[in-house]
Formats: C-alpha cells, structure tokens, sequence
C-alpha cells in the first residue's frame, strides 16, 4: 500500500522533471508535480488509501528532510559574516512584519466575507 | 599488537552512511529535547542543523561531502513536496470559499514580504549581489535557487536566506500572530506558509490540519507566483 503511493509520487514528480524541461523552465518540477497532483485528484474527486498513507508518512518527516540544505549555511559563512547586520536585520524584521501583516489582512478580509454572508 | 586506531577513525567519518547517521541521530535528539520542553527556540530543523554543524566542524568534513552523502535524503524532498498536493486537496472547499481572500493576500502579501526585506537590506547597505539573493527568501528554496540564478544572485546563498528565514518564521511566526490577534487557522496558515515556505508549512502543520492545508497553499501559490513574476519583474525594471 505504501509502495503504490510512493510510486505516484515518485511518478509524478518525475513527470514534473519532464515538463519543466520541456515547457516550463521557469517552474521547478516538484512544484509542477504539486499542481498535477492536485488536478489528478480534482478530476479523481477523491484520495487513495495509498497515497494518503504515503504522503502522511512523507509529511511527517519533512522536517528532517530540510535538515541537509539547511546544513548548507556552514559553506557560506564568509559570505554572511561580511555583511551580517544588513542581512540579519532585514531577514529578522521583513519576517515578522511581513507575518503579521499577512496574518491580519487574511483575517480581517475572512471576518469581512464573513459579515457579507451573514447579512447580504 | 597495535589497532589502527587513526585509519578506523577515518574510515568511519568518511563513510557513505556517516552524513546520514549523524542527521538521524540529531534530528531524534533535537525532536526529543523539543517534545520534551516545549520551548519555541528548540525547532527541530534549526537544532539539528545546529548539531550537525558541530559534528561536521569536529571531524573535519566539509560541506560537498556531507551533501554527497545525505543525497538518499534529499531525493526524497521532491515526491514530498509533490505530497502537499494531498492535504492541499482535502481542504479545497474551504479554499474555495475563501478564494478572495486567499487571492488579495497573496498579491498584497506576497508583495510587501519581498519588497520589505530587499528594500531594508538596501537601507542597510547591503550589496546589489547579496540583494539579489535576498529577493526570494520567502520562496521554497528549489524556487529561490532558481529565481535568485535567473535574477543575478547566487544560488546557494539565496538558499541560505530561505532556511534563516523559514526557521525564523517557525520560531517566531506563531507567537507573532497570536500577538496580533489573528486567531483563524486559516490566516496563520497563510501567514505562516507565505513568508516562511517549507519549514513554516511544517510548523503549521503542527497547529492543525487546516492551518497546514493553508500554509501549504500559500507556499505552493507564492512559489508559483514568485517563479514566474519575479524575473519578468526584474527584466523590466533593470
């Protein structure tokens, strides 16, 4: 059962590969893969026990997955250092601008089509 | 009689297995001392990262050589990537219903996550390289590699600014947000998956099923829409 949904995936991001390749170069694979994915499921109307079971499993260990690249920080080190302030800085409060500005809008236009709703 | 006590030392640290046991190892660490404590610094990936870091430094082994080695691992990010599609899918009607709100915040969020980070590393006085690799940090790195390429950045580094900022996001992300106010899962989802891609999905996939749903929406669409706006962006403002 978990084989069957690890292949799909597997079959799916590969053919992501192949048409970034062919007609996408912009978009990289997996994320091609994402959006076929989800139309195959939108026009299967319904998701497998396989799959289900293969993505839950895979899901859970994203975390670990993100491990490696992040590891990638050690190899520049020299770059960081020379410009750290400007970096850190700007990565630390972009981010929590950005989050809470993101947070608020969603909510406040959620609230809004709320209220539409309740009294049209 | 004499053991090689050096050339088994050696052999062990430059084993193909050696990367990958080290990450097992620390990231079990890490996800326990995180379950155990609570405490929002002890995210797993940055924890891990942290300690595998210290490892590699210790022995000697330098980057090309840990990535060689954990290559079985990182295959498997792309059919994961691919699997979002399923909790993607079992939230669409709520998606759906929300379809505007979803739309305007990622257009004006989108914007101003990207906007704000170039425009204060430049007040900073950051360099125009380290600027263009700065530009997609908010985007899943596979994206941001490839943008950052595109745009006159350096990969790797944008790869490195989209792991600060994704581990920032995880650690911080939620108690802003509860900060604010914004209380609906779908809006910490967004906010979350948005501005910290991967690793902030991962975390909302911790607040619940929905919130992760969203994340994974907000990270798959400002991926998607970084990818093709931002170069076409660039092109014409350059």
């Amino acid at each position: 059962m978990l084989l069957r949904g690890l292949t799909w995936l597997v079959f799916f991001r590969l053919l992501g590969t192949v048409l970034n390749v062919l007609l996408l170069p912009m978009l990289p694979g997996p994320i091609i893969g994402l959006v076929l994915l989800l139309v195959f499921l939108k026009l299967r109307g319904e998701v497998g026990e396989p799959l289900q079971q293969a993505a839950s499993s895979l899901l859970r260990y994203l975390p670990l997955l993100l491990v490696p690249p992040a590891v990638g920080v050690m190899a520049y080190a020299k770059d960081i250092a020379a410009d750290f302030w400007a970096v850190m800085g700007s990565l630390i409060l972009s981010l929590l601008l950005a989050v809470a500005f993101i947070g608020w809008l969603m909510q406040k236009l959620i609230d809004r089509q709320a209220r539409h709703r309740s009294e049209p | 009689m004499s053991l090689d006590w050096a050339g088994a030392w050696q052999a062990l640290i430059h084993h193909p297995l050696f990367g990958i046991g080290i990450t097992l190892a620390a990231y079990q660490l890490s996800l326990a001392a995180y379950e155990r404590t609570r405490w929002v610094f002890l995210q797993p990936v940055l924890v891990s990262m942290l300690l595998v870091i210290l490892v590699l430094l210790a022995c000697n082994i330098d980057f090309p050589e840990y990535r060689a080695s954990v290559q079985t691992l990182t295959v498997l990010l792309g059919p994961t990537t691919v699997a979002l599609a399923v909790p993607l899918f079992l939230n669409l009607r709520r998606i759906r219903q929300l379809f505007w709100p979803i739309l305007v915040t990622l257009l004006v969020g989108g914007v101003a996550a990207t906007g704000l980070g170039v425009l204060l590393a430049w007040l900073f006085g950051g360099e125009h390289l380290m600027l263009m690799s700065l530009l997609p940090k908010s985007v899943t790195s596979p994206i941001a590699m490839l943008v950052a390429d595109q745009i006159g950045g350096i990969a790797a580094l944008a790869a490195v600014f989209v792991m600060i900022t994704g581990v920032l996001g995880a650690i911080c992300g939620p108690a802003v947000l509860r900060l604010c106010g914004v209380r609906h899962p779908a809006a910490q989802g967004m906010a979350l998956g948005i501005t910290a891609h991967a690793v902030g999905t991962s975390r909302a996939l911790q607040e619940g099923e929905e919130c992760g749903a969203f994340a994974a929406l907000g990270m798959s669409l400002m991926g998607v829409a970084s990818a093709v706006l931002l170069p076409l962006l660039m092109a014409l403002i350059v």
